[in-house]
């Protein structure tokens, strides 16, 4: 019978689960820690977090992030502290994504979203500056119009959990680890963490 | 056998100890901490350096040491080797003692590594890593203080992360000598304070910060501007003073933003003064002058392109060739290859001798070349020390650091004759005063008093006390001088930059590059240059008389600005108004260039390479880390340039063949060549001239060096009884440009104001701060009289430069002396 038993193959498939998506309409859903473009978060009274320490910049292997500090404005501070991010600039034409500035950040400033969809019509536009990078009002990562953008591909942006806590104490590990964040507030425990407990009020930070 | 001798030999200078079960032998009297490193076993230390004395504060070099009555843990840095000492830096008890105070250490120490100035660069970062325990136990809240708090105008102190090591107040108390901060409180308050309203204002403050094992003194100027990882560096040598302290000049994304000073033995010792370290700002600043620009009769500007500009300049300097001359004053400013540059161009191109890098306010090029030259070294190790004229605190401040330093320590007997009291006053052994005109006279009565000078051996400091006296009593007290200590060395206190290479490549009147007079080297340069010129030339006083009689067409301004600079507003007025036509080649649009028909950008220090001479005639090399603005070039570039356009050509391609040339040419540069000065370990830079090896003491040498006599002794000058002796010195921040156009500078230099002995205060019958009439022979100005007792009768004192009003408007260049008449309003 040749030729038909490989209609027979397509035939049976039509009946089957279909594997294909309608990319770009809707996206497969991402794995929790997939390493999108970058948020810069905010704490929960809206403070940056980013305070320019450069260690990002620093640990970065394609050296894409170049940050500038300065002196917090003393009657009205952008980050708790003394200093914070004057400049932040990302260039997305460069980063691998590898996610070293996010295990380098020392307050969780920098995160990454599972949004990876952007296509730039320019090199400029590649080069994403803190303007951009910064979570809105709501601790949301801000949409430019060349990315692609779904509901839900803004979930779980803002949190991260170390290998450790952040002193680096083993006792701390199975806490949870991130800290308030804006619009998301003090997370759920992942599975094998505990909830922070009344005496542990900063939820493991050290 | 030699094995046998050299140990025995040993035995006599050195000790023989046991570090971590190695034998080793360090010399009698050092500590184990240095001997310890020395044979590459580092002991952690905060408190500890190597530039000051040890005071066992912080007990981090903890060690267990056993001089044979059993080992115990002693402080390295406090403890002296021995005969069979053993010194175990790895035991257990060693480690749990280091780990120990470390954790003590950050029992109140903050976290916040992120957002200090010192985070990856860090002593206490590095220490804590490398012999840290890796774990705390203190859950405790920190000690919390207002964050950083400024101690002066330059530096910031953050409290929180002081770890009481005592680095900054032993620097302040016993390097500096300005105790102006200090522990303060007992215990867990101990902290490092300034005394209420007495800011920690020294001009060695930088060096603190420098030095602070953690982030407590950090600098204002380099405040969050990068992280040590963002830098870039290059070894350079400071050009800010004729000193040359090493600096390690860094920069981040083609911009300066710090120096730090390297530690070498024969100039620094490490540190620097804030001039120097914070003078990169006015190499930022916006105000460099980024290209040429053209003036047209209309007195408007006009930017031009640089072929256009080189074009103009060649034509103005063609016209002066070929009319009534040219004049070409400055170039201290420029490295030694560009000085050789424009001393070839003006001798060989241009054909005029008129060419001086020192603004009449220096001494006699003849002079410095031709008396013998006296080391930094020499200087902290000779019997005795004689500091005439300048206040080295002032106008060579890190000189003046090594010389307080040999006085302290009794290594010197340090004798001053000046006519104010200085910063080395308290320090020397005696300090004398004089009356402005009998410098020769009072040099005189010193040696005839101190016959002690005479023997062993005797280096003399001299500089030019006051700007408002003729240098020829200068000269004549160097004839004294001369004359009374045969064997005497001197080292010449001029200030400006690489003066003293600018000296060395001729650009002085009668001067050919190597030390070499113009009549003297005819031969020897008429073979490989093309053209000299038949006569000696003006100085720069000379030129700006020439000019201001119209006997001059062209002014070239190289790197100078005559009307701030020359002590004679009026002289330098006047010959602006009298030349035909001024070329500036500059950094800023300084008072000058603005009066000048074309003007060249040039490059600042760190943008081109090469080397710098100081006061010793050290030949060091420059570092150039970032590009220059806009289309700013190398001096020697332009020499070329004009050169071509002059129908010439100087033959100079690079620096390294320029100074292989210099090498070839300049007989006191032979044998310093690129390889001599560059070599591995040669950070110390060469000393010129070279000894010669004995074998080729027969070799043919260039021409003699120059020769210099003494002018005769001058009758001093009569009093007036009725007139204040003007005496104009020179205060480290001023008005000078690369000051003001340093932010951090700026605001440090006082205001203009004239200081007497309240006894004058009182015969003319005013208060102190009085605005009051002052009168010269040139000019009557307005400004305040101030009493301060520390200033001798029949004087009247005031900054040569300071913002508000230069002294130089009261100045006859050409009179002796300068007296004042004081007048109430």
């Amino acid at each position: 019978m040749g030729y038909l038993d490989g209609f027979r193959v397509t035939f049976n498939r039509l009946f089957e689960e279909r594997v294909t998506t309608e990319y770009p309409q809707e996206k497969r859903p991402k794995p929790e820690r997939f390493h999108g473009r970058h948020v810069l978060n905010r704490y929960e009274d809206g403070m940056e977090k980013c305070i320019g320490c450069e260690l990002c910049a620093g640990v970065c292997p394609a050296q894409c992030i170049y940050v500038r500090g300065a002196d917090n404005p003393i009657d009205d501070p952008v980050s708790p502290g003394e200093r914070f991010g004057y400049v932040y600039e990302i260039n997305y034409l460069r980063c691998i994504h590898c996610d070293l500035c996010v295990e380098a950040c020392p307050t969780e400033a920098i995160t990454e979203s599972k949004m990876f969809e952007f296509s730039f019509a320019n090199r400029q536009d590649a080069i994403y500056t803190k303007d951009e990078l910064v979570v809105d009002d709501d601790g949301k990562p801000q949409r430019q119009p060349w990315e692609l953008w779904h509901d839900g591909d803004d979930a779980l942006t803002s949190g991260w959990m170390r290998a450790t806590a952040p002193s680096g104490s083993a006792a701390h590990v199975g806490q949870v680890g991130w800290s308030g964040e804006l619009g998301y507030g003090v997370r759920s425990p992942e599975l094998g963490q505990t909830a922070p407990s009344d005496d542990d009020p900063d939820g493991g930070q050290g | 056998m030699t094995d046998l001798a050299s140990a025995s030999e040993v035995n006599e200078t050195g000790v023989n100890i046991t570090i971590n079960g190695v034998r080793v032998v360090a010399p009698k009297g050092e500590l184990v901490i240095d001997a310890a490193e020395r044979n590459g076993v580092y002991i952690p230390r905060f408190c500890y350096h190597p530039r000051m004395e040890p005071v066992g504060m912080c007990r981090q070099c903890l060690v267990e040491v056993d001089t044979g009555r059993g080992p115990g843990l002693q402080p390295s840095c406090m403890l002296t080797v021995s005969d069979d000492m053993t010194v175990d830096t790895e035991s257990e008890t060693t480690k749990r003692a280091q780990e120990g105070m470390l954790e003590f250490l950050l029992v109140n120490h903050p976290l916040d590594c992120p957002v200090c100035d010192k985070g990856g660069e860090c002593p206490l970062q590095d220490q804590t890593l490398a012999f840290g325990p890796g774990e705390s136990r203190f859950v405790e809240e920190k000690r919390h203080y207002e964050k950083p708090i400024p101690i002066s105008d330059l530096v910031y102190l953050d409290r929180e992360r002081c770890i009481l090591c005592d680095r900054c107040t032993r620097f302040a108390k016993d390097i500096a000598g300005d105790p102006l901060i200090h522990f303060m409180h007992r215990g867990n308050e101990t902290q490092v304070l300034t005394f209420p309203d007495d800011p920690f204002n020294s001009y060695f403050s930088g060096n603190t910060v420098q030095i602070c094992p953690v982030g407590a003194l950090t600098a204002r100027p380099y405040r969050f501007r990068a992280r040590p990882w963002d830098l870039a560096e290059v070894e350079s040598t400071c050009t800010t003073c004729s000193v040359g302290c090493r600096v390690a000049v860094q920069s981040s994304r083609n911009e300066l933003l710090r120096y730090e000073g390297v530690d070498i033995e024969s100039v620094n010792h490490g540190w620097l003064c804030d001039k120097g370290r914070f003078g990169f700002e006015s190499v930022n600043s916006d105000q460099r002058l980024a290209g040429p620009y053209l003036r047209d009769v209309n007195n408007s500007d006009q930017l031009v392109g640089t072929n256009a500009a080189l074009e103009a300049a060649a034509t103005a300097i063609g016209a002066g060739r070929g009319g009534g001359g040219v004049g070409v004053i400055g170039g201290a400013r420029l490295n030694n290859e560009s000085a050789y540059a424009w001393s070839k161009l003006a001798r060989t191109v241009i054909g005029t001798d008129n060419i001086d890098a020192q603004l009449a306010d220096g001494l006699s090029a003849q002079m410095v070349l031709s008396l013998p030259r006296a080391t930094i070294a020499d200087a902290t190790s000779a019997d005795n020390v004689v500091v005439i004229g300048t206040d080295l605190k002032e106008e060579l401040p890190v000189l003046f650091l090594r010389l307080k330093g040999a006085a302290q320590s009794g290594r010197i007997k340090l004798t001053e004759l000046s006519l104010l009291v200085t910063g080395l006053s308290k320090h020397a052994s005696a300090s004398h005063r004089y009356v402005p005109g009998e410098l020769a006279h009072a040099v005189g009565e010193l040696l005839a008093s101190n016959p002690q000078l005479a023997s062993g051996s005797t280096v003399v400091v001299i500089g030019r006390p006051s700007a408002a006296d003729f240098p020829d009593e200068v000269e004549a007290a160097v004839g004294v001088l001369t004359a009374g200590l045969p064997l005497a060395t001197f080292l010449p206190a001029l200030r400006r930059g690489n003066v003293m290479g600018a000296l060395d490549m001729g650009l002085s009147p009668g001067v050919l590059p190597g030390r070499v007079s113009l009549d003297e080297g005819r031969d020897w340069f008429g073979s490989v240059w093309s053209s000299l010129p038949g006569e000696v030339g003006l100085d720069t006083a000379g030129m700006l008389e020439a000019a201001a009689a119209g006997r001059l067409d062209t002014l070239v301004l190289l790197g100078a600005d005559p009307l701030a600079d020359v002590p004679d507003r009026d002289l330098v007025e006047r010959a602006f108004a009298g030349v035909g036509s001024i070329v500036a080649i500059d950094n800023f649009v300084t008072e000058s260039v603005k009066r000048a028909n074309v003007v060249l950008a040039s490059t600042a220090f760190a943008e081109v390479g090469g080397t710098t001479t100081n006061l010793e005639g050290r030949v060091s090399r420059l570092g150039q880390m970032i590009t220059p603005p806009g289309t700013a070039r190398a001096d020697w570039m332009i020499a070329a340039e004009l050169a071509w356009r002059l129908g010439g050509d100087l033959e100079l391609e690079s620096l390294a063949q320029i100074w292989s040339e210099i090498e070839a040419v300049a007989p006191s540069h032979a044998g310093c060549t690129l390889e001599v000065v560059e070599a591995e370990g040669a950070i110390e830079g060469v000393v010129v001239p070279i000894p010669k090896s004995p074998d080729l003491a027969g070799a043919p040498s260039g021409p003699a060096s120059i020769r210099w006599s003494a002018p005769a002794l001058a009758e001093p000058p009569s009093v007036d009884g009725y007139s204040l002796r003007l005496v104009a010195r020179r205060k480290l921040y001023d008005a000078a440009t690369n000051t003001q156009m340093a932010p951090s500078l700026a605001n440090l230099a006082e205001q203009a104001q004239l200081m007497v002995h309240p006894g004058e205060l009182r015969r003319l019958g005013v208060e102190s701060g009085t605005r009051v009439n002052v009168t010269s022979s040139r000019t009557t100005v307005v400004l305040s009289l101030v009493g301060d007792a520390a200033m001798p009768r029949g004087l009247a004192v005031m900054g040569l430069r300071q913002p508000g009003l230069a002294a130089s408007e009261l100045i006859d260049l050409r009179a002796a002396i300068t007296e004042l008449r004081i007048e109430s309003r």
